[in-house]
């Protein structure tokens, strides 16, 4: 009454004022994101840059938008050999769903968010392609016998 | 100097006058709506964004002019120069300092006020001109508020001529200079009796800024832009123009009766004299600066409501004003009459 928003308003605007720009000039200035920012899907690699997938198809199952493909070989002595896992980053929402289905911490959401590309093909991500896929199970029983140590990593896949 | 080429070189002082404010006044604009909303505004072109402005009127200048199969052919190319002139025409009885002004008129305040009223008249030809609903609204609507509002904004400066008893707008500025026992200025602005004058004055001032909370002639998420719909190239930039040029003269007004022209108090005449165009037009930014801020804070507000706080509220106060404060200075004779 009698104008007591206006002057309120009015109050906030000038207030606004006095802090200062909030922009972040995005070319020229980039800001950290946080860590738990969601954008492209990325395959975790150890230092040795091996990754961590065993073809067990959860992300693909997982993934409300279908856009996960992952083709593997079985070999005759039951180890699996991923032909590619192939990711359609422009039809990815960044729901993370693969990331928390995953059981072996093989996928993470990445930080990078400059994902425009120049060409449709350029939105097709493979993420491995012609690897051997990692057999946690195996490693572990493997570096049981010669060393008898208890390793008990989930990582070690056998192929960069 | 023959007076002939002296009054040509006064008008054509008050267009040079009239087109930088413009220019100016638009970056500023975009500068201080930025910051209040916590953005930058322009920074790219130039240092500081400061060519972005005379980028745009170079844009304006050199943009195809479009003129619609349907249009009114007549009217649609007066209207511009219709809207332009009268703003033009507001500054000859501004007085920037004692000696600084186009033209000194008796009845300066009168005239201002009258010319400015014409403007109106021009958007709605622009309005009925373009063969457009949205166009037609947004004219209709312009002389709709400008009429409602031109009748509480005559009547809340007549507190400022009944005190003084001129309608020359340098003596108004004159009557103004001094001290109130050393302490205060002597501006009107500091003396209780005018703050409703002042209240009234500004909030139908506003109108004539056509600027949000008052936009309804172009509320652009209403009417697309209202009377400037099918108007391109420096048409549209006149009207653009005209619509900056008001604020400056709203704000001068307001300046010259409200905040004591280009008098300072405690500041001896011979000091104050070189430096008073400068001191009228720094107030003069600062009123803008005012009108900018209100632009940025508050919603557009619904026609209905305005046309009934000017006729139900706005009138019947500053007529009640007029009233009590002819009441209060008849009877503690507290005019000061110039001249």
């Amino acid at each position: 009454m009698w104008g007591k928003g206006i002057l309120n308003g009015m109050r906030i605007t000038m207030r606004n004022m006095l802090r200062g720009p909030i922009t972040v000039r995005y070319p020229y200035e980039r800001v950290t994101l946080p860590e738990r920012a969601r954008w492209a899907v990325e395959v975790v690699r150890d230092e040795s840059g091996a990754h961590k997938c065993t073809a067990c198809m959860t992300c693909v199952r997982a993934c409300p938008d279908h856009i996960l493909d992952l083709q593997f070989t079985t070999a005759e002595d039951k180890s699996k050999h991923i032909d590619y896992l192939r990711y359609e980053m422009g039809a990815c929402m960044m729901c993370g769903l693969c990331v928390e289905a995953c059981p072996f911490d093989a996928l993470k959401m990445g930080q990078d968010y400059e994902l425009a590309k120049l060409t449709r093909d350029e939105l097709t991500v493979d993420l491995l392609v012609d690897v051997a896929a990692a057999a946690p199970a195996r490693a572990k029983k493997a570096s049981e016998v010669p060393a008898g140590g208890t390793d008990d990593s989930r990582g070690g896949g056998t192929d960069g | 100097m023959s007076p002939e080429l002296a009054s040509l070189l006064r008008i054509l002082a008050a267009v040079g006058l009239m087109l930088m404010n413009g220019v100016i006044l638009i970056y500023m604009l975009r500068r201080v709506l930025g910051r209040l909303h916590q953005r930058l505004g322009p920074v790219h072109v130039g240092p500081q964004g400061l060519l972005q402005t005379p980028m745009d009127v170079l844009k304006l200048l050199t943009k195809e002019d479009i003129t619609p199969t349907n249009v009114d052919k007549a009217l649609y190319f007066i209207a511009p120069a219709a809207v332009f002139t009268p703003s033009l025409m507001a500054y000859a009885a501004i007085p920037f300092s004692p000696t600084w002004m186009v033209t000194d008129l008796d009845t300066g305040l009168l005239y201002t006020l009258v010319v400015m009223s014409l403007v109106s008249m021009g958007l709605l030809m622009a309005g009925w001109a373009s063969a457009n609903k949205w166009s037609l609204i947004g004219g209709m609507r312009s002389v709709g508020q400008h009429i409602a509002y031109e009748i509480p904004l005559l009547l809340s400066v007549l507190p400022v001529v009944m005190y003084v008893g001129t309608l020359n707008l340098s003596s108004i500025v004159e009557a103004q200079s001094g001290t109130w026992l050393g302490i205060l200025p002597q501006w009107f602005i500091t003396n209780p009796l005018f703050w409703p004058a002042f209240i009234i004055f500004i909030v139908s001032a506003l109108i004539k800024v056509n600027q949000t909370p008052f936009d309804m002639s172009e509320a652009e998420s209403e009417l697309v832009a209202g009377f400037a719909t099918e108007y391109s190239s420096m048409k549209f930039g006149l009207f653009f123009l005209s619509e900056f040029s008001n604020s400056f003269i709203v704000s001068a007004l307001a300046v010259t009766l409200f905040f004591g022209g280009w008098t300072l108090p405690f500041v001896p005449d011979e000091v104050l004299a070189p430096i008073a165009p400068v001191v009228f037009m720094l107030k003069v930014y600062v009123g803008i600066f005012v009108l900018m801020w209100i632009r940025g804070t508050l919603p557009r507000v619904r026609m209905d409501h305005l046309m009934q706080f000017a006729w139900k509220i706005l009138i019947p106060a500053v007529l009640t004003w007029i009233l009590v404060f002819g009441f209060i200075i008849k009877l503690f004779d507290l005019g000061r009459p110039v001249g």
